[in-house]
């Protein structure tokens, strides 16, 4: 809530004083104008006092009404107070025709009263005004203004260019106002008649006006229709824009890559492979900027860069997950290691399975190369042995290697409670 | 291997250069498979399938066409057809998908297996020969999708085979291997048992997959989006 609205507010829930506030028409908690609010506010009286006063100067031969009037014209409104809050806050309200800005509810407000005094003024110096004829006058002119000022800039040209129709929010408003004009217009027609004319004609009013409405409705709902397609249409194609970009900056640049390197098969399978991983990864989430938040994540990330790097194709199936803690790194360091190895000396095709179960993690790379034999391993692998086997050892965990049936080496590697891996 | 003579497949997606590179493929193998059809939408691959009732059908999971269905609708339609010689027309499903709920849709709707698009050539003969014989395909993303929805991993195990929602311990031991790129061979003689017993686990399991009321299967697909 801003500084200006907070005083009524304030005082309302019966609490001291702030400083004095300039003279300005209130934002929250008016009536009609705001002005007594605001003059309660700076004078520090209680509104309700003030209301009162304004009440009885007009009743005793409209000076009220006129000062009133006056000062609306003259104070400036106070800074766009937060309406929605000051509403929240169990201000009285009335006649807001514009919950947007609250002018149009000043506005007919001042007109009302302006013509209020202006008839007594008048009467009172003998001109032959009819309070009624005013009176008709002046809700005709609301009814007209109502509808004129619930429709903004934009709509307005909308309206003159296809003869009819607002947003279709603002239905019930354009309603009242239709009503109000088409009220003015008929006790303007009846002025200095007997009031008992009027029920049928109101009567009879209404009832074009119902059917009006009724013929209007399928067009109302059709052009209601009309707009949600358009704004539908218009994120279909906002999205279709992203997507473009998204291929243009990916799949295109690699089948560009792909059609000059058609004579390296090796380059290509790489290129391919990598923009089907990425494509993949940004159809169906997870993608790189989930990397390192859970083992999966991390397992997958390390993996993809082995082949990247080496352009060998290497599954993975991971199932279930967990955080990614020290142990858990110590495995996908171990685990990267492992399908390194694998890559370098054994055999496409590279699957790698791990499973996250509630207390311990298992994992397996499993190649289709000759075979390892890790006491006749040569010094130059001793990656396998040392960052494999020892790193695992250190996390508290274990490794082995053995060859698999069918041919090929499978390295596995367990976390959590010790049990000799199979 | 099943009944002699060449086996009888046809070919279902919307992809031509697919469906072209698959036939000529197969073809350079010389396996004894022969192309009797090809379709490109649902309409089509439902009337090829009934028309030619082949022993084998490799279906795409993404099909324009019918209601919108794709494969798996495919597969509702032709439902309970058989070939001439009496066995039921069987299908192998093909994706380049990663999504579980698509593949999930099309093993629940009765596909027998599922490959990915990027599979080998003799791969692709080895899967649909075992297909043809009526035996599930699995390969390790499906076995670790099962796991998963199974929560194997979280020690979930069905004491009896009876069980629908979860999976017996020799049946987690058969999809783990598999999962690990074990081929059914591999897993025979890594469990010391033979080919046909491994055969008839996964063929429970897949059961248990199309039949089982676990919800987690299609919650676990729309969470994960992954297999």
């Amino acid at each position: 809530m801003t500084t200006t609205a907070a005083p009524a507010a304030e005082r309302d829930a019966g609490s001291a004083c702030p400083p004095r506030p300039p003279l300005e028409r209130a934002g929250s908690g008016r009536w009609l104008g705001g002005v007594a609010c605001g003059v309660a506010a700076h004078l520090g009286a209680p509104v309700a006092a003030v209301r009162v006063v304004f009440a009885g100067l007009a009743l005793a031969g409209g000076a009220g009404v006129v000062g009133y009037v006056l000062l609306w014209a003259l104070l400036r409104p106070a800074a766009e107070a937060d309406t929605e809050g000051a509403a929240e806050d169990g201000g009285p309200r009335r006649a807001r025709w514009s919950p947007a800005d609250g002018a149009g509810g000043q506005l007919v407000a001042g007109v009302a009263l302006l013509a209020v005094g202006a008839t007594a003024l008048a009467q009172r110096a003998g001109l032959p005004v009819s309070p009624g004829a005013v009176a008709s006058a002046c809700v005709a002119l609301a009814g007209a203004f109502v509808v004129w000022e619930q429709l903004d800039a934009g709509d307005r040209d909308r309206w003159l260019a296809r003869a009819g129709g607002g947003a279709a929010d603002g239905g019930p408003r354009l309603l009242v106002g239709v009503l109000l004009a088409a009220a003015g217009v008929v006790l303007l027609a009846l002025r200095g008649e007997d009031t008992s004319v009027l029920r049928p004609v109101v009567a009879s009013v209404a009832a074009v006006l119902a059917g009006t409405g009724l013929l209007l409705a399928p067009w109302a709902v059709r052009f209601a229709a009309e707009l949600r397609a358009e704004r539908a249409a218009r994120v279909r194609e906002a999205e279709r824009a992203e997507m473009a970009a998204h291929l243009h900056d990916s799949v295109l640049q690699t089948l560009a890559l792909i059609q000059r390197s058609s004579a390296d098969p090796a380059a290509v399978t790489t290129l391919a492979r990598a923009q089907e991983r990425e494509l993949r990864a940004w159809l169906y989430g997870g993608g790189p900027d989930a990397a390192g938040r859970s083992l999966a994540t991390a397992v997958r990330a390390e993996v993809a860069a082995v082949e990247e790097a080496h352009g060998v194709p290497v599954e993975v199936v991971v199932v279930g997950d967990r955080p990614l803690g020290r142990p858990e790194e110590a495995l996908v360091q171990a685990l990267r290691e492992a399908v390194l190895n694998a890559v370098r000396h054994g055999a496409a095709p590279v699957q790698v399975y791990v499973e996250a179960g509630a207390s311990e993690v298992e994992a397996f790379v499993r190649d289709h190369g000759a075979g390892v034999d890790l006491d006749a391993v040569p010094p130059d692998r001793l990656g396998l042995r040392e960052s494999v086997l020892g790193r695992m050892a250190r996390a508290g965990g274990s490794a082995a290697v053995r060859p698999a049936p069918g041919g090929g080496t499978e390295v596995s590697l367990r976390l959590g409670p010790v049990q000799e891996p199979r | 291997m099943s009944a002699p003579g060449p086996l009888r497949l046809v070919l279902v997606d919307d992809h031509r250069l697919v469906r072209s590179g698959v036939r000529s493929e197969l073809a350079a193998l010389a396996g004894g498979v022969e192309v009797v059809g090809e379709a490109g939408d649902v309409d089509e691959a439902v009337a090829v399938v009934t028309a030619t009732a082949p022993d084998v059908v490799l279906l795409d999971v993404h099909l324009p066409g019918g209601d919108g269905g794709g494969g798996a609708e495919v597969l509702r339609r032709c439902a309970g057809l058989t070939t001439a010689a009496g066995t039921p027309v069987r299908v192998l499903a093909l994706s380049v998908s990663d999504a579980a709920d698509d593949v999930i849709a099309v093993v629940r709707a009765g596909a027998r297996g599922y490959v990915t698009k990027t599979i080998s050539g003799p791969d692709l003969l080895a899967a649909l020969r075992r297909i043809a014989d009526g035996d599930a395909v699995f390969s390790p993303r499906l076995a670790g999708f099962v796991l998963d929805a199974f929560g194997a991993a979280a020690g979930d195990v069905a004491t009896t085979d009876e069980e629908l929602d979860r999976l017996s311990a020799r049946e987690r031991e058969v999809m783990r291997l598999i999962a690990r790129g074990y081929a059914y061979k591999e897993v025979a003689r890594e469990l010391v048992i033979s080919v046909k017993t491994v055969e008839t686990h996964v063929s429970a399991v897949l059961r248990k997959l199309q039949l089982s009321s676990r919800h987690e299967l299609t919650r676990w697909a729309a969470d994960r989006r992954l297999l």
